[in-house]
């Protein structure tokens, strides 16, 4: 029984009836007492705030896991224009004006207007995904039903996802081998397309993966005895012996990478004039054929022949995909995994940074530290640092680390690469120490109570042992408070994640060319470069959102990386609380 | 040990935060400094005693500041080492026909010369420098370590740093003499430069006025230069055979000034030549006293003039709705720098900002900005008047020539190291309304791009405004909603539901803002645009919708009523929420239809409809209010009275059909108000309604509630929480019943505690970045227009800062924006901890 329900048990006399007893008689309730409608009001605002949000990480749910969904492909024939083949993606109800029918034949505009208006004067449009921009220059399509003559779902329509361009819709008609047909028909054309696609993109990827570690191994040896160079210029000056001889050996050594790299440059062509040999024509609904060189394919499959196993198998390959290649289509297609990596990279990196010194500074404020009014300033300090906008954080990293630790650095180390900056602009080491401190008050707070919680009884009985403070501490009190510092630390990672402000101003940038962490060269040697600028899931879903050129295009990506996002942070978060109740049910029997 | 200098260490690193902010800030509003670098004595020779120190027609210094210049009134140049006055060079540039006039209004030494004969001729005075190889030169090293640089020949030679040797020396280039058409002594002449070609306006002594297009066109066999003229000769309007004595020609060669000795100027639209004319003319001076100088400042539409009664004033063209001249712009009088003092006798203006210089007769200079009225230094040369001032070209220095005492054929030369700092920025100038350049009246603006034309207008007011008009709107959404759920989790949820939806709701604060940003930008925003009058009505629709549940639900027989008071009833409160929402649907597009036209959009730009709508909208809330109030203070004591005797079941049933009357008394009474006000013909367009920008306050306020009401919710519920049980039970046991408890007993004890939620809910709003970066326009407007955008300081950071020039005055502001957001939370979150632990001490006593 709540409080409510016992008070309700009770006959309840009303106090301002006792007041005016004399006046009136006696009531067994009195209805306005219980102030119904506020209780209503109050029980409103906790039902919407809890329906804001249900629905929205519903509809982020939804949205982020039908996007890979394979759909079928639409057929329209149209009155007065060329079929189109696509994806219904918006369906919309909308009231024509006189514009709408102004701009049809005028012997059917009265027609079709009888026709609408005797429907209730609502018509329904829709938007088809229709592709193949490199023919049409469009992405979308809105088809309105009026203008729909007739609706079919092709059985050989195949949805191609292709590495540059989007997707392309249309029906496979030949399938070439070099100048040689060796296909006629869809049918027959889609059986080679299957029996060449694996080996094409294998190439394909043979191809990526010279041009990036081959070449690009190639290019840093290159550029390191460039600035190899440029350091004993700077160091010893140009008319030196030095530098002389180091010039020789230096031009000897760049010929060499010169030689390596005609070599490397020669396997790749080979592999994409084979390559380009493989090619599969397709007929769009409107009759154009198209060439599409097969190692360009992603992926592509008939979309109204899938069964459920089928779809499952596209759907998960796609979500393959995403989590694990890189973006394509300035950002609208393919993966984020360059943003997935990015991100975990920074947050392990400020974890690191914060853990240690938020505890140590917690460690001084409640278990050294005098406790005095001093103190006490200072933890509010630090505390309403929580509260100060992370814009702030992301002025002072820009101001402090960038421009003036990351110059000095710059000024000390890498002199050789000025004017251009290596440390000192925005990257990953600076947005992990800005951060840090971002994070800082929620682990030093969280530690502190952690510490206040461990019972002084459990101090005492230490000391009484003997035991110095230092022994106190690392023994008896801070396993105690390892949940809180977890939660703390936990804490601190979601919040990490999440924050996009302060990285706009500090290195997350719309498209790193290279991973912060180099896997070039032989596997166990891997360089961190934590001066490079990196991806971050929500400053990726910030650019798709707000600053994409085709931002219809963008959005299923946006809604699949929210969905990520909001997956890791609250994932983070449930964590957080099932290691606090674990560790605490732990220490539950370590009471005194 | 290692533990105490962890920690202090970071504590410290936390304070300097505050202290590096700070750091960049506090240079913005340090003032100019300036410094006494050399002084000499200049030797003129060609002077006769009767002009003794008589004003050259020009003075300058090169960018190094090791040479000065000056052109003498009888053409002669010449330059003389700075540090010592030492001459270099002297050599007379026109000899006849004689130099009668000047211009030297355009940037970098580009000059036009008029002469005697009606000729004008184009050219350049410029310091030609280069470096050459120390050992190259020939010279010892004792011949080169001469404080000030050797003079060898022309050419003066110094060391640099670097270890390089600078050769600098004078640099005249004079085009062959042009015919513009004038026949007699050329009284004035200006030149300009757009785009590559040459406009040059001159007037004679017999009053003919003359613009010339000049065209160029090199010869490419000879590489010889020839220019063509077009000529258009100008209609003068004369003043009593007076002639003119200056001419200036704006920087688009579009607008003509001629002004008199006087101070009468004519200003001459020149836009198109052939159909030129005058377009206004006006005083400078008002009143005695006459025009001593004049300049443009840069950009070349800022006229700066001193006069004999020592003003410095700067004026320049507006377009008021209301101009009667032939062009539409009249000239404005926009900046008063200084009022009183001696004579002005020369002006001069920087090439890079909008400093201008300005000598006195009795030997004062004083420096100014002119948008912002900020005297930069003031210094007393001595008791000579000022010749002539110039800036360095790099405005890190100031030169002045003044009649010499001591040899009385010369000049003094003074040469000054200065640094302006950041003349623009002051606190007035970043909070209060500034009058830009080719404004109407001062303004608050933001708009940090710029150019020489285009001055940077860095208000931080609209900014501050944004955020206020951010703040605002989404506190009145999410402070009511967080603080009513805290009170309904706290007092009247189902202890079974109350953690997980707790939880639920804590949830909220780890949604990434960006997130939120997100979505109220696709999704939301589109959707509130295309169904506005079901979002507006909404607003009305659930409360009612609440307010007629909570009656039914008092019909429940007694037994029920109290059995389910627990989830039972929270569920149907829930199934409140959609009937709502679907009302409004219901109610939305017919209110849309009898009030706003059918067309809400075109109704708030002001196309159709009446008023009558708007002021419903607005009129509602405070009607519900009054009705509620009449209510609860006037019918209940009588309701109360009479249905004593009443059973549950009827008093439940009057009650009801009392709020039916209420609602509609509450709509009625709008209405009636609304038509009354109509009637006034005031209108609320143009307040807070007005056209509908997608990306709007409106959203903003939505989805910032899903920031901030996770946050007042977890402090305000654990603050009502913490009020101890025993008040009240002694609250329920004195016979109150639970919502009697809460209101009296539970609120009142932790009100504190809910104050200092709201605060944190303020900082957090205050601060917010992402959501109001993806979901308002960034337009830096300033109404309260709710379905407008706006721009916050803090969106106003993450736009600009990363393309902000370190160190630039821009630069500094936009971390005197972070520093006010880290003031400002600051501020409301210690106010907020301060009350919260004086809540926690009072909650511990009791």
């Amino acid at each position: 029984m709540t409080i409510a329900e016992e008070a309700l048990a009770l006959p309840s006399p009303e106090p301002r009836q006792v007041v005016k007893r004399r006046r009136t008689p006696r009531r067994a309730t009195s209805l306005q007492s219980h102030g119904e409608p506020f209780v209503w009001f109050t029980g409103g605002a906790m039902g919407l705030a809890l329906l804001m949000i249900v629905s929205l990480l519903g509809l982020i749910a939804y949205e982020g896991a039908q996007t890979f969904w394979p759909r079928p492909l639409v057929e329209l024939t149209r009155v007065g224009a060329k079929p189109i083949l696509g994806e219904i993606s918006t369906t919309e109800t909308f009231r024509p004006g006189a514009d709408v029918y102004e701009r049809l034949p005028p012997d059917r505009a009265a027609s079709v207007q009888k026709e609408i208006e005797a429907r209730g004067g609502d018509e329904r449009r829709r938007m088809l995904r229709t592709g193949n921009f490199d023919l049409t220059g469009t992405h979308y399509t809105w088809v309105s039903d009026h203008e729909v003559q007739d609706e079919t779902n092709p059985e050989w329509a195949v949805t191609v996802e292709r590495m540059a361009w989007g997707r392309f819709y249309g029906e496979p008609k030949s399938f070439l081998v070099g100048d040689e047909v060796i296909a006629h028909g869809a049918r027959d054309a889609w059986t080679r397309y299957l029996e060449f696609h694996d080996t094409c993109r294998a190439r394909a990827e043979k191809i990526v993966d010279l041009q990036e570690h081959d070449i690009g191994a190639v290019n840093d040896q290159m550029e390191a005895v460039r600035l190899g160079l440029r350091r004993i210029e700077l160091s010893k000056g140009k008319s030196s012996p030095e530098y002389a001889a180091a010039e020789k050996v230096s031009a000897q050594r760049q010929a060499e990478l010169e030689r390596e790299f005609q070599d490397i440059s020669e396997k790749v062509s080979q592999l994409q004039q084979t390559n380009a040999r493989y090619k599969l024509l397709l007929t769009t609904a409107d009759g154009v054929t198209s060439t599409l060189p097969v190692a360009d394919i992603v992926r592509a499959y008939r979309a109204n022949q899938l069964d459920l196993g089928g779809k499952l198998r596209v759907y998960f390959s796609r979500w393959r995909e995403f989590l694990t290649e890189r973006p394509r289509e300035a950002n609208s297609e393919g993966g984020v995994f360059p943003a997935i990596f990015g991100t975990v990279v920074m947050t392990l990196l400020m974890s690191i940074l914060v853990v240690p010194f938020g505890v140590l500074a917690a460690l001084y404020l409640r278990e050294y530290a005098k406790q005095g009014w001093m103190v006490s300033l200072v933890r509010i300090a630090v505390n309403n640092l929580a509260g100060v906008p992370s814009i702030v954080f992301g002025v002072f990293g820009l101001g402090f680390f960038c421009y003036i630790v990351g110059a000095s650095i710059d000024q000390l180390l890498f002199a050789e690469k000025l004017p251009n900056p290596t440390y000192g602009k925005g990257g990953l080491v600076w947005a992990a120490f800005t951060l840090a401190l971002l994070t800082l008050p929620v682990v030093i707070v969280a530690t502190e109570e952690a510490l206040s919680a461990v019972p002084g009884s459990m101090r005492e009985g230490s000391y009484a042992c003997g035991a110095t403070k230092w022994q106190t501490i690392q023994r008896i009190v801070l396993p105690r408070a390892l949940p809180g510092i977890m939660t703390g630390m936990i804490l601190a990672i979601a919040r990490g994640a999440g924050e996009v402000a302060p990285l706009m101003l500090v290195g997350a940038v719309k498209l790193a060319p290279s991973l912060p962490v180099d896997l070039n060269g032989s596997l166990p040697f891997v360089h961190l470069h934590p001066e490079r600028s990196f991806m971050h899931l929500g400053f990726h879903i910030f650019d798709l959102g707000f600053q994409s050129q085709n931002s219809e295009a963008a959005k299923p990506m946006v809604y699949t990386t929210t969905l990520l996002l909001i997956a890791i942070i609250v994932g983070l978060n449930l964590f957080a609380i099932s290691v606090r109740s674990r560790l605490r049910r732990r220490f539950v029997g370590g009471q005194f | 040990m290692l533990i105490s200098i962890g920690g202090v260490g970071t504590i410290v690193a936390v304070t300097g935060i505050f202290v590096f902010l700070v750091w960049v800030v506090v240079p913005l509003f340090q003032s100019a400094s300036h410094e006494l670098r050399s002084q000499a004595s200049v030797a003129t020779g060609s002077m006769s005693q009767s002009d003794r120190g008589a004003a050259p027609l020009w003075t300058g210094i090169d960018e190094y500041r090791r040479l000065g210049v000056a052109l003498e009134p009888d053409g002669k140049i010449v330059t003389w080492r700075a540090s010592d006055g030492k001459p270099i060079e002297s050599r007379a540039l026109f000899t006849t026909p004689a130099l009668t006039s000047i211009s030297t209004h355009e940037a970098s030494g580009e000059m036009a010369f008029g002469f005697a004969d009606g000729s004008v001729r184009l050219g350049s005075i410029d310091f030609a420098t280069s470096f050459v190889d120390p050992s190259a030169a020939g010279l010892s090293a004792s011949e080169l370590a001469v404080d000030g640089g050797s003079i060898q020949g022309t050419t003066l030679l110094e060391l640099t740093n670097e270890g390089q040797l600078r050769a600098q020396t004078l640099d005249v280039r004079l085009l062959p003499p042009l015919d513009v058409g004038l026949s007699g002594r050329v009284v004035a002449l200006d030149r300009s430069e757009k785009n590559g070609s040459t406009t040059i306006a001159a007037i004679d002594e017999h009053g003919k006025l003359v613009v010339s297009a000049i065209a160029r066109s090199e010869n490419l066999l000879t590489g010889e230069v020839t220019a063509t003229t077009d000529d258009q000769v100008i209609p003068l309007r004369p003043r009593e055979n007076m002639l003119p004595e200056r001419l200036l020609l704006s920087g688009n060669a579009d607008t003509l000034y001629l002004v008199w000795h006087d101070g009468i100027l004519q200003r001459y639209d020149v836009r198109d030549p052939a159909q030129s004319g005058l377009a206004e003319e006006l005083d400078l001076v008002e009143g005695p006293g006459e025009l001593t100088a004049l300049t443009f400042l840069i950009g070349k539409s800022t006229l700066v003039s001193g006069d004999s009664r020592g003003r410095v004033r700067a004026w320049f063209g507006t377009k008021p709705a209301n101009a009667d001249t032939r062009d539409g712009i009249r000239l404005q009088l926009a900046h008063e720098l200084c009022a009183a003092g001696a004579p002005i006798t020369t002006l001069s203006a920087s090439e890079r900002t909008r400093v201008v210089c300005a000598g006195t007769q009795d030997g004062k200079l004083l420096t100014y900005h002119v948008t912002s009225h900020k005297l930069l230094f003031e210094t007393v040369v001595g008791n000579e008047p000022i010749r002539a001032v110039a800036l360095a070209p790099k405005d890190n220095g100031l030169v002045a020539l003044t009649a010499d005492p001591v040899a009385p054929l010369g000049w003094r030369f003074f040469s000054w190291d200065i640094d302006l700092g950041y003349p623009e920025a002051t606190l007035a100038a970043l909070f209060t309304p500034v009058w830009y350049e080719g404004y109407e009246a001062p303004v608050n603006a933001w708009q940090s791009t710029g150019s020489d034309s285009f001055e940077p207008k860095l208000g931080l007011w609209p900014l501050v405004f944004g955020t206020i008009k951010a703040t605002f709107y989404s506190m009145i959404f999410g402070v009511p909603i967080a603080l009513l759920a805290a009170i309904f989790t706290s007092e009247f949820m189902d202890k079974r539901l109350r953690t997980p939806l707790k939880s639920l709701t804590e949830m909220m604060a780890s949604l990434p803002s960006v997130v939120l940003g997100f979505i109220a930008a696709i999704i939301i925003a589109p959707i509130v645009q295309s169904v506005l009058p079901t979002v507006l009505a909404v607003f009305f629709t659930i409360p009612m919708a609440l307010l007629i549940g909570a009656y039914l639900w008092q019909l429940l027989p007694p037994r029920k009523y109290v059995r389910w008071s627990g989830a039972p009833r929270f569920a149907a409160i829930c199934t409140c929420l959609p009937i709502g929402v679907l009302l409004a649907a219901l109610v939305g597009p017919w209110f849309e239809r009898a009030f706003f036209a059918g067309d809400i959009m075109g109704w708030l730009n002001g196309r159709v409809g009446t008023s009558v709508g708007g002021w419903l909208l607005l009129l509602l809330p405070v009607s519900a209010l009054i009705c509620a109030v009449f209510l609860s203070r006037v019918v209940d004591p009588w309701v109360r009275r009479i249905s004593a005797t009443w059973d549950r079941g009827r008093a439940g049933r009057f009650d009801l059909g009392k709020i039916a009357v209420g609602i509609v008394a509450a709509f009625v009474l709008a209405l009636v108000l609304a038509h009354g006000l109509d009637a006034t013909g005031a209108d609320p367009r143009g307040g807070v309604l007005d056209t509908y920008v997608q990306r709007n306050a409106l959203i903003v306020g939505f989805v910032m509630a899903f920031a901030i009401i996770p946050i007042v919710y977890t402090l305000a519920e654990d603050a009502l929480s913490s009020v101890p049980g025993h008040l009240r039970l002694a609250s329920l046991g004195a016979g109150a019943t639970p919502w009697q408890t809460a209101a009296r007993v539970v609120v009142p004890t932790a009100m504190s505690g809910l104050f200092s939620a709201v605060m944190i809910g303020l900082g957090r709003a205050v601060g917010e970045t992402m959501i109001v970066l993806m979901a308002t326009g960034n337009t830096p407007v300033m109404s309260w227009n709710v379905f407008n955008g706006f721009r916050t300081l803090s969106a106003n950071i993450a736009v600009e800062l990363p393309e902000a020039v370190r160190n630039s005055t821009h630069y500094r502001t936009l971390f005197l924006a972070a520093f006010c957001l880290f003031a400002l939370t600051f501020v409301l979150n210690t106010l907020a901890e301060v009350v919260r632990q004086r809540f926690r001490k009072r909650a511990y006593q009791l």
